[in-house]
């Protein structure tokens, strides 16, 4: 009986993803509604001069921002489902079963009535729109409502379904073109990347992930239930505050910058799970990697696959994610 | 005489081209303009491959005779029909920037109502000049037909078409105003819900210009009206324009039927209308105008 | 005089307005095999649980080893005291040595890297309480038994001095139950931990105690050895129905139910024998 130390498997998971990853990554830059293919990437990246010399321009300018931030919000949106399951104990929750995507988008849409720019001030509404949740979730489950795990989970649930009401309000009050903008941002869109975006959030992401990967021990513990992780000398009071400011500051930033992703946060934690084992050690790397990698692809899809024009992401990843969901369900159930 | 005067019109042709040449300016010099946001562009002094992000346009650089000129343009450009042929760029809401970016655009024109500012900005950081327009109302739309003119140096074509837009739309308001009244007119243009157009919209200005009192015309921008509401208002003539393609015009006629206490439909003055017409600040707007004109004054025919 | 492994001096707690325990006062002194008995709803889970820390008294004090346990550390007292949760409220999606391995968590740094003494610790706590084999096993998939000593093992990986437990044998068929009863003894025994435990079986509870204590609304009914808390007036005070008490060969108290409350106390009825509880 012999465990391989966890840095062991990490490393042996990251090597697994990398190549995922980086394939994911070079797809994306290759193909589009602009053409190009693998060939022109590899000189592109080669150095070779171009026959079309506007692909560099879109290789480098127009879609590498693009699918770093598809990457980045994938990486995201996947670890802050891996937490909120382990938070909550839940295998349904995701980033916006409490409630923070409403808020982000309640702000998003302030932002875009008021005829603020999408970066960075829509941005930062939407980011104080989360925050702005995560403050009342912290508000109600300070109250002693004798629910214990589950007053958090109800009040998220809550918040998100005011929420989901006063969107509909704003839009229903929205009578001209700044509805196709709002609906646009609702539906997920990374279209309009640019890379001072990219680097906010690439910010944001590398502090959180290293801070959840630091965490993630206590993660493991936290499944064994309240009781048994106290006993462990959890403190548990605080790490799971930490765990829900983390995730909440990178999901907020990252749903302000590209919209409502559904899906991701929820499929790619059980999948990784199912790959590789309930170690939150490893679970963090592995959704950061395989996050990344089918945002990239489902972007990728979502440009390439209409005749016209674009669909949007969200409709990817739902499309893809609910049967895959379904299909995971399925494999745990034997 | 002829047979002297021959020999002499080839190098007189010649020197009219040289004169004509030497004022047209050269490839590649740039110049700077000011777009109708006010904001300061550097564009080529004489664009010859154009990207149009809107369809209306499309339709006002075809209307100045530089259609040519066009690379791109949006997917709805339907008119006129040698639009069709042009490459499709996305919508003007969702512009696909790898699109416009493939097919060298030296300029690019949009329209503020509806391009994403955030778009505008990717294509100038990608070193495409992007002039915007802000037709606000009729006499704004003109200014954006000249502007647009001295962009593709067609001035006197676009000075010709702004002229006779101008001179038709005198001759609409002259008429309007020689009529005694002002009718209710009801412009609908959603037909589920019932949508309008209020004050500060373009079809307001239209109605009004029509000689008609937009039935609409307490609230702003699009507003929404239920069934109470309409048989308050009472129009005495409703003009039925969507969108949508495909919905069943007549349905929405029997549906105002239901109402006959309303005078418009009491007096059978229910009428639809082209949408395209009326959507975009284009030079058809005035041809909506007309139309417009005498399904509001019957009475008063077009010479 | 050595201090007591554990010391609860004048302690209540409530939850809301529900008073639940009232100026308990007892010790368990270090390498008793301790147990608390006492009717549902008498306060024996809520005691342990204040035991290790994760209640908070109303009144009165705790002390573990003389010091009081409300100024220790979370990690420094799961160094100290382990407790081993009832079998069916462990879910998690572990298999068995993941899970053991977890008990090492309060000896560990953050991110609980595990270092070949902590697998030994490991293999070494699962051989003791003969889950070795299980070692590959999702937890899920293990009968009561088997969980129950799972359970077990992860609690011995802490290395406590004070190891609590609340109601290990109940869901468990007789054979389990002793097997669990004789595995505290060894733990006892052969290393010294102090085992209080929280049962529900006063008869096999008296077997194995070296003291109890009786617990019943929240109060002391009685503190001690076997053969003073397993007796006819503090029993019948705390449950509320007529018992009857003997004492076995071996010496051990056992307590029977007297079926219905008009026979004479302590006489079972000619020709009928004792039905075991």
């Amino acid at each position: 009986m012999r465990t391989p130390l966890p840095i062991a498997r990490i490393l042996r998971v990251k090597a697994l993803l990398l190549p995922v990853f980086a394939a994911a990554l070079l797809a994306g830059l290759a193909w589009g509604s602009g053409g190009g293919g693998p060939g022109a990437l590899w000189r592109s990246i080669a150095g070779l001069p171009l026959e079309d010399s506007v692909l560099a321009d879109i290789f480098w300018k127009i879609r590498l921002p693009r699918v770093l931030l598809a990457a980045l919000t994938g990486a995201v949106l996947s670890l802050g489902g891996l937490v909120f399951q382990a938070l909550l104990r839940n295998p349904l929750a995701e980033p916006y079963i409490l409630g923070i995507s409403g808020g982000a988008a309640i702000g998003a849409i302030l932002g875009i009535l008021a005829g603020l720019p999408r970066f960075p001030w829509g941005s930062l509404a939407a980011f104080a729109g989360a925050m702005g949740t995560v403050g009342l979730l912290a508000l109600f489950s300070s109250w002693r409502t004798g629910l214990g795990k589950d007053a958090l989970l109800l009040s998220g649930v809550m918040i998100n379904a005011f929420c989901g009401a006063v969107i509909l309000f704003l839009i229903s009050v929205t009578s001209d073109v700044r509805l196709f903008n709002i609906l646009s941002w609702l539906m997920g869109d990374l279209s309009l990347a640019a890379m001072e975006q990219v680097a906010l959030l690439a910010a944001v992401t590398a502090v959180s992930a290293a801070a959840l990967f630091f965490l993630s021990h206590g993660m493991n513990l936290i499944l064994l239930g309240r009781d048994t992780a106290l006993s462990l000398g959890v403190r548990l009071e605080a790490l799971t505050w930490v765990l829900l400011a983390v995730t909440s500051l990178m999901v907020g930033v990252s749903v302000s910058l590209c919209g409502l992703l559904g899906f991701v946060g929820l499929v790619m934690p059980h999948l990784m799970r199912l790959l590789f084992g309930p170690d939150h050690r490893v679970l963090v790397p592995a959704c950061v990697l395989g996050g990344g990698a089918y945002m990239i692809f489902c972007d990728l899809l979502a440009r390439i696959l209409p005749r016209q024009g674009e669909m949007p992401v969200g409709v990817v990843t739902a499309l893809i994610g609910a049967p895959a969901f379904i299909f995971l369900l399925r494999r745990a159930a034997r | 005489m002829r047979g002297r005067l021959r020999p002499a019109l080839l190098p007189l042709a010649l020197g009219l081209l040289v004169l004509l040449g030497a004022g047209k300016p050269e490839a590649g010099e740039r110049r700077v303009v000011f777009d109708q946001l006010g904001r300061r562009l550097e564009v080529p002094a004489d664009p010859r491959r154009v990207v149009a992000l809107a369809e209306s346009v499309t339709e006002i650089v075809f209307a100045v005779g530089r259609g040519e000129r066009l690379v791109g343009t949006t997917r709805f450009a339907d008119h006129p029909p040698e639009a069709l042929r042009i490459p499709r760029v996305g919508t003007y809401i969702q512009l696909d920037i790898e699109r416009i970016a493939a097919l060298r655009p030296e300029l690019c024109i949009g329209t503020r109502d509806g391009n994403p500012r955030a778009a505008v900005e990717r294509l100038e950081a990608l070193g495409i000049p992007v002039y915007v327009t802000h037709p606000m109302g009729l006499s704004a739309m003109l200014a954006s037909i000249r502007e647009i003119g001295r962009l593709l140096n067609a001035e006197g074509r676009a000075e010709e078409l702004a002229g006779d837009l101008e001179r038709r739309i005198a001759r609409v308001a002259a008429r309007a105003q020689a009529q005694g009244r002002r009718p209710r007119v009801f412009f609908q243009i959603g037909v589920d819900p019932v949508v309008s157009a209020g004050r500060g919209t373009f079809l307001h200005e239209l109605i009004e210009t029509a000689g008609g009192e937009n039935a609409a015309g307490e609230a702003e921008g699009y507003p929404q009206y239920g069934a109470e509401h309409l048989v308050r208002l009472a129009p005495e003539v409703v003009v039925i324009t969507t969108m949508t393609q495909g919905a069943d015009f007549e349905a929405v006629r029997r549906a105002w039927g239901r109402f006959p206490n309303i005078p418009a439909v009491r007096d059978g003055r229910v009428h639809v209308v082209d949408a395209a017409v009326f959507n975009r600040p284009a030079p058809r707007l005035v041809d909506g105008l007309e139309t417009l004109a005498r399904l509001v004054h019957p009475a008063a025919a077009s010479p | 005089m050595n201090p007591a492994a554990i010391a609860v001096q004048e302690v209540s707690f409530a939850y809301e307005e529900a008073a639940v325990l009232e100026g308990i006062s007892f010790r368990v002194e270090e390498g008793d095999y301790f147990v608390i008995i006492g009717p549902n709803g008498s306060g024996k889970t809520t005691l342990l649980k204040l035991l290790c820390g994760l209640l908070k008294p109303r009144a009165g004090s705790i002390r573990l080893f003389g010091a009081p346990l409300s100024r220790r550390r979370r990690k420094a007292l799961a160094r100290l005291a382990a407790l081993v949760p009832q079998a069916a409220s462990a879910e998690a999606p572990f298999r068995v040595e993941e899970f053991v391995l977890l008990g090492r968590a309060p000896h560990q740094g953050l991110l609980g890297l595990e270092t070949p003494e902590d697998l030994a610790i490991a293999r070494e706590a699962m051989a003791f309480t003969g889950t070795a084999h299980l070692a590959s096993r999702r937890l899920d998939r293990l009968s009561g038994g088997e969980r129950q000593r799972v359970l077990i093992a992860r609690a011995v990986c802490q290395r406590p001095r004070i190891l609590l437990l609340d109601e290990p044998t109940a869901y468990l068929d007789l054979a389990h139950q002793a097997q669990i009863m004789d595995l505290m003894e060894a733990l006892r025994a052969e290393r010294g931990v102090t085992v209080v435990l929280v049962s529900h079986d006063v008869n096999l509870a008296a077997m194995y105690a070296s003291r109890m204590l009786l617990l019943a609304a929240g109060r002391i009914l009685a503190a001690g050895p076997p053969g003073e808390v397993i007796a006819k007036g503090p029993l019948e005070a705390a449950y509320g129905c007529p018992l009857a008490v003997e004492t076995t060969p071996g010496g051990v108290p056992r307590v029977s139910l007297v079926p219905n409350g008009r026979r004479p106390a302590g006489r079972p009825p000619p020709g009928v024998r004792e039905v075991r509880p």
